[in-house]
C-alpha cells in the first residue's frame, strides 16, 4: 500500500513553522513485544493492510529488531482508526506526528 | 491437541477434553477481566487496551474515548465465539476463516494476558515462573502458531 499523504490546503505560498506542523502527516507505530509472534504479526499487517507478504515480513522483522517501525501514514483520523484495528488484534501500537 | 490444519474451507485442530476445560477457565477470566469496572492499573488491561497516544495525555484520552468500547465489544464477541466453538467433551474444532481470526485474538489476547501475568520478556519467563502456568502459555502458543500457519498456507488472507 503506498503511503498516501493528505497535505492541507495552503492559503498563501509563504510556509510559516505552524503550517509546517500541519504539513507532516500521522503515522501508526507497532513496537516490539516479547509475547506476539511473528508470524502472527506478519499475519496482521497483511491482513489489515493489504501488504504482500514481503512488505509484511520486513516491517515485522523491523519491529523484531529496531523495536518499532511505522506500519501506516495519513491524516490523524485514520491513524487513530489503524491503531484501533491493531489494537483489536493485540498488537502494541501508537499513533503520533511524523518526526 | 492435534494442530491446526487447513481441510477444504475449514480449518480444524483437535482437543483432548482437558485442553477444552482449560480453555473454557481462561475464556472466563479473561471476561471476568473485561467486564471489570475497576480494571484501572491492571497491568492485563493496561496491555490489552494500550495508550493510543504514548507522549500526550490528552490525545491518548480521546483515543480512549473513541475506541475502548468498540474494543471491548469485539473481544466480548471474540470470546463468546471461541466459547461456542470449544469441543467441551474434547474432540474437533472445526471453524471458518472468520471464526479463526476470532480465535487469533483471542488466543493472543490470553498469551497477552498471561505473559504480562507471569512477567514473560524478551529473554522468555522468570525463573521462578510456575511450570503449569507456563505450559499453559506454551500450549497457548501451539494453538496460535498453528492456526496461523494453516491460515497463511491456505491463502486466508481477506481481499
Amino acid at each position: 500500500m503506498a503511503p498516501e499523504r493528505t497535505a492541507p490546503e495552503r492559503v498563501t505560498g509563504t510556509s510559516t513553522d505552524a503550517e509546517h506542523e500541519l504539513d507532516r502527516p500521522w503515522v501508526t507505530v507497532v513496537w516490539d513485544d516479547p509475547v506476539n509472534l511473528m508470524t502472527y504479526v506478519t499475519f496482521v499487517l497483511q491482513e489489515l493492510f493489504g501488504y504482500d507478504e514481503q512488505k509484511a515480513t520486513t516491517l515485522m522483522l523491523q519491529v523484531h529488531q529496531e523495536g518499532k517501525a511505522i506500519v501506516s501514514s495519513g491524516p490523524r483520523e485514520r491513524m487513530e482508526h489503524d491503531t484501533s484495528r491493531l489494537h483489536a488484534y493485540g498488537l502494541w501500537a501508537s499513533y503520533q506526528r511524523d518526526s | 491437541m492435534t494442530p491446526f490444519r487447513r481441510r477444504g474451507d475449514r480449518l480444524e485442530a483437535g482437543f483432548v477434553a482437558a485442553e477444552s476445560a482449560v480453555l473454557t477457565v481462561l475464556v472466563d477470566q479473561l471476561e471476568q477481566v473485561l467486564a471489570g469496572d475497576d480494571a484501572a492499573g491492571d497491568p492485563v488491561v493496561d496491555r490489552l487496551f494500550p495508550a493510543g497516544h504514548a507522549a500526550d495525555p490528552d490525545l491518548a484520552r480521546d483515543y480512549r474515548d473513541l475506541t475502548e468500547s468498540a474494543l471491548r465489544e469485539g473481544k466480548a464477541d471474540d470470546l463468546a465465539l471461541v466459547r461456542a466453538t470449544v469441543p467441551v467433551e474434547g474432540g474437533t474444532v472445526r471453524l471458518d476463516d472468520d471464526q479463526a481470526r476470532s480465535w487469533l485474538r483471542t488466543t493472543n489476547d490470553l498469551r497477552l494476558a498471561l505473559g504480562t501475568r507471569l512477567g514473560i520478556t524478551a529473554e522468555g519467563a522468570p525463573e521462578d515462573t510456575d511450570e503449569a502456568q507456563l505450559s499453559v502459555y506454551h500450549w497457548l502458543t501451539a494453538v496460535q502458531g498453528s492456526l496461523v500457519d494453516a491460515l497463511v498456507a491456505g491463502g486466508g488472507r481477506r481481499r
